[in-house]
């Protein structure tokens, strides 16, 4: 009975006119600085920051969290309509969604992302309300071990992601693993790669090689067929689901949001990986994972349940123990510090209206989220009728601002271009962009793991398989090496010859 | 579109001819080496309120992260020296000469210092089930068992990374590093029992120590804290003389006209003892500085010692980025 | 002789970036495996793209895509990377306005539909849309004009 006390304070606290008001302004942010390239919510909450000092610290935390999550709404919007995903777990969105839109299903897509966004926003909000001090514990449980061969686990389910060549994909993971090493090496502080750029001691902005190998490779392969061919979408089928539809994605949503809610709990990199993890769930069950990659419907609703489940669960860590799970969580933290809110396992006792109002605001803010979604579809579709010569400039524009007030770092734009130099040519060879930007993501992650267990076990590798969680892990990549490899080599053979990109 | 060209062209020649004298005609921008909502950001945000009211202009913050703050640090000392561009920097500034090889800058000659704004203290902390309860303690034990342990940081040139070199020197032991990617890994894994002990800035520990999901030895100042008036300071724990902080200053480059510094200068000064910031700053755990230390000389003379200080802790302990 | 040209392409491509990674790897600490340096893991991931590489032309020549490459729009390439290294190079000089303007202007012109004035006026409303939205709306905190402009 003490849940039903909580979620009233929280409703009390989230449905004060002011509260909603702020919560509508944050959702209705997120949604725009999702939907506009190359800004993401980190900047636009380092931006907005200020603007937050003088509200009441509960208004403020409302309205930064919805500009969080609104912004995954909105970022899966740009990765369908232009194929350029705002965040690593849109580029997953974009594989499908994109070609659905370019078969004119852009629609669907969009309502399939926001309905399942709102089913898995829902539950996760629960899971939070219910669980969230014994789910922090366990996450704990995690050491450095634990999150390298969870990332392993997740290197090699991905390999789903390819609908082409194997080994291209491979490959593509591999080179966004190296790129993602770029920078200063934090165990060290040897610059690699770095050219003796100070510029690049931080490593490259991921903004800047999402832009690079989807945004404007995307434009220059649209140019290469100007004048042959119209780029634009014509015809658009129907704006909602069809019945087979919704039989198609309800299995989807439910996998999607039980993978997300479970790896968004995990701080170190847990949420970065389910959508990825959803996509390859999904292919692995499907009866027709040959649409995969051509326009299959489960491909959007799976990832986008799984990355707004994570994104609502990655606050569990946050507000029970005071620790972030990623920079946008930081932030937050911030914003608790100059409310003067000292962040750590004592809010949810200090200060309940606080931590009940923020739970119960995030459904709230889903809510309003769908019924501000819905709606917009249509104009979202009608935007794809925009000419193609006066979009492209935009997407540029959009691009170039909202990446360079990131940090004000003029490498970020740069490596826009040497990126979208890298993406083009080896998109035009039949490679495709989504596996490097997951190995771009891991890249750093997966060394920082490895080398932090290996110190901590004191240079003895059994410490992977000693641990249960991370044997366990490990185990599952085994076998789901062998699942793949076994059919896939005949299987995939075939598949190249059907396939015309 | 050429009439409003060369409207914006006049206007901006206007502020570009404007006479040190005047200063400042229009907004400030206060460059923050690290990202927002992290300490020094918080710091910053908190002194600008105040100091905007008594220039007169608006303050714009912003964040430019990267390369432990030098990026920021080489930016302004490249900017003009018009007053319109400072740097808020923390303690790193005097570490950077011996951190980075080829640093693009030289912090004394090419910045110059308005003043020094907090200086933040740091606590010993370690995972809850860690066996030593007392300070004392802990040093016997890190000694026995120096090849067993482990201690964490938030990454290379971090506040947690000096204070655990200079950490380990007072203890006289070598303990395993384990460098972590900021200071929020680093956290959950101490929390979570991964590693061993670490030292940190009250901002950040703060919250878990009053919580018990840490243990704390003690704080790394002259005096105990208010926020936390239980924890003895290092030097009546047991390491006597263990004194380090995180000093926050102001900057401008360097050949910035005196009357803009002296500007700026009583600004700061105002800020500090602003009401606001003052019970702001206590609840991060730390004060504004005296007086005296807010000012351009104290300033340079901190700078030039912390630099000093730290050249031998850090070429002894092998880390410099090449 | 592959039966692809485009899986030759993408194989030497893969093979001289981990060439190149790996090269530039060897130039940092290698460490062991047990107390790895900054250079060990780089090094290894070079050394499998450089397999993966060999992998693709291997594929390439038992199972090729075929199809040839197709065209490159040079100069539509040449007019985007050139307006977004413009952008980088010149906003905190001259400012977001003038910069943007530019910028807008020459990615324009990489479409073959688009003349000089629809280009001007493209840039000139795109310019005005973006300050409105980012610096008005979102508080970026870019000055319009940049020191570079007053004489």
């Amino acid at each position: 009975m003490d849940l039903l006390s909580h979620l009233a304070l929280g409703f009390e606290t989230a449905l004060s006119p002011v509260n909603v008001l702020y919560c509508f302004v944050g959702v209705l942010l997120g949604t725009m600085v999702g939907v506009l390239p190359g800004i993401g919510p980190t900047a636009t909450i380092a931006m907005l920051l200020p603007i937050t000092f003088n509200f009441e610290p509960v208004t403020a935390l409302i309205m930064l969290a919805g500009i969080y999550y609104g912004a995954q709404y909105g970022g899966s919007t740009t990765a369908i309509l232009i194929n350029l995903p705002g965040e690593s777990s849109s580029a997953v969105t974009a594989i499908d969604g994109y070609v659905m839109a370019r078969k004119g299903r852009a629609g669907p897509a969009l309502a399939t992302a926001a309905l399942g966004s709102f089913f898995a926003g829902t539950v996760a909000t629960l899971i939070l309300a219910v669980a969230a001090p014994p789910l922090a514990r366990i996450a704990l449980r995690f050491g450095p071990p634990e999150y390298f061969s969870l990332i392993v686990l997740g290197l090699i389910a991905s390999i789903a992601l390819a609908h082409g060549s194997v080994v291209k994909a491979l490959a593509m993971i591999v080179l966004g693993l190296l790129l993602g090493m770029v920078g200063q090496d934090i165990y060290t502080g040897t610059p690699r790669f770095t050219f003796g750029f100070f510029e690049l001691y931080s490593g490259i902005n991921f903004v800047s090689v999402a832009v690079g190998v989807f945004g404007v490779a995307e434009i220059l392969r649209n140019l290469e067929h100007e004048t042959t061919r119209e780029v634009g979408i014509r015809h658009v089928s129907n704006l909602w689901l069809t019945k087979e539809d919704f039989k198609r994605v309800a299995a989807p949503i439910l996998r999607g949001t039980a993978l997300g809610a479970a790896l968004g709990i995990l701080p170190g990199g847990g949420h970065v990986l389910s959508s990825f993890a959803s996509y390859s769930l999904e292919k692995r069950v499907s009866r027709r994972p040959q649409e995969f990659g051509n326009g299959a419907i489960e491909g959007v609703a799976g990832p986008e349940s799984a990355n707004n489940a994570a994104a609502q669960t990655s606050f569990i860590p946050l507000l029970t123990l005071g620790i972030p799970a990623h920079p946008v969580m930081a932030l937050i933290i911030g914003a608790f510090i100059i409310q003067g809110i000292t962040p750590g396992p004592n809010v949810i006792n200090d200060e309940p209206a606080l931590f009940w109002g923020i739970i119960v605001s995030m459904w709230v803010g889903n809510l309003m989220l769908v019924l501000l979604n819905l709606p917009l579809i249509g104009i979202w579709v009608k935007m794809l009728t925009i000419p193609y010569n006066v979009l492209f400039p935009a997407i540029i524009a959009f691009a170039s601002i909202g990446t360079y007030s990131i940090n004000f770092n003029a490498f970020d734009i740069y490596a826009i271009v040497v990126l979208g130099v890298i993406g083009y040519l080896l998109v035009k060879l039949g490679c495709e962009p989504a596996p490097l930007l997951l190995g771009f993501v891991l890249g750093p992650l997966l060394e920082e793991h490895l080398r932090r267990a290996m110190i901590i076990s004191r240079g003895d590798p059994m410490i992977f398989l000693t641990r249960p969680i991370s044997a366990g892990l490990l185990i599952a990549a085994a076998l789901i090496l062998i699942v793949t490899i076994l059919p896939s080599v005949r299987k995939k053979r075939e598949e190249v010859f059907v396939e015309e990109d | 579109m050429r009439r409003l060209l060369l409207a914006a062209a006049a206007l901006a020649a206007m502020a570009g001819a404007a006479a040190a004298q005047d200063y400042p005609t229009k907004p400030v921008t206060i460059v923050v080496p690290f990202s927002a909502g992290g300490p020094t950001d918080t710091v910053t945000r908190l002194v600008a309120e105040p100091m905007s009211k008594s220039l007169g202009q608006q303050i714009v913050v912003q964040n430019v992260a990267g390369a432990g703050g030098t990026l920021a640090a080489g930016q302004v000392a490249r900017a003009r020296p018009d007053g319109y561009t400072v740097l808020m920097h923390h303690i790193g500034m005097s570490t950077a000469p011996s951190l980075y090889k080829n640093l693009p800058y030289d912090p004394l000659k090419d910045l110059q210092t308005i003043g020094l704004v907090t200086d933040v203290p740091m606590t010993i902390i370690a995972r809850k089930d860690f066996p030593p309860k007392t300070l004392e303690e802990l040093v016997a034990y890190v000694k026995e068992n120096k090849d067993k342990l482990t201690y964490a940081n938030a990454g290379i040139g971090a506040a947690s990374h000096l204070c655990g070199l200079l950490l380990m020197k007072a203890i006289g032991a070598d303990v395993t590093t384990v460098p972590y990617q900021g200071t929020g890994p680093a956290l959950t894994d101490l929390v979570g029992g991964q590693v061993d002990f670490m030292c940190d800035q009250t901002t950040n520990t703060t919250g878990q120590i009053k919580a018990g999901e840490v243990k704390a030895y003690a704080v790394t100042t002259k005096e105990r804290l208010k926020s936390l008036p239980d924890l003895p300071t290092a030097d009546e724990a047991g390491l006597p003389g263990f004194e380090v902080s995180v000093w926050h200053g102001l900057y401008v480059p360097a050949g910035t006209p005196e009357p803009v510094v002296q500007k700026l200068n009583a600004a700061l000064q105002a800020a500090l003892k602003d009401e606001n910031v003052a019970s702001r700053f206590a609840e991060l755990g730390t004060a504004p500085v005296a007086a005296e230390l807010a000012t351009p000389e104290a300033h340079k003379e901190r700078l030039s010692s912390q630099i000093e200080l730290w050249r031998p802790i850090i070429e002894a302990a092998g880390v410099m980025a090449k | 002789m592959p039966k692809s040209v485009k899986d030759l392409l993408a194989g030497l491509a893969f093979i001289a970036f981990g060439l190149a990674f790996g090269y530039a790897a060897l130039g940092y600490e290698l460490g062991t495996a047990l107390r790895m340096g900054p250079g060990y893991f780089p090094l290894v991931l070079a050394g499998i793209l450089v397999a993966l590489g060999i992998g693709v032309i291997v594929e390439g020549m038992l199972a090729g895509e075929g199809g040839d490459i197709g065209t490159v729009p040079w100069r539509g390439a040449a007019l985007i990377l050139g307006a977004l290294v413009f952008f980088g190079y010149a906003v905190q000089g001259l400012g977001l306005a003038p910069t943007l303007f530019v910028t807008v202007f020459l990615a324009a012109l990489a479409s073959q539909r688009t003349g000089i004035p629809t280009a001007a006026l493209l840039a000139l409303a795109l310019t005005a849309f973006c300050i409105a939205i980012f610096v008005y709306g979102l508080g970026v905190t870019l000055p319009l004009v940049g020191p570079w402009l007053p004489v």
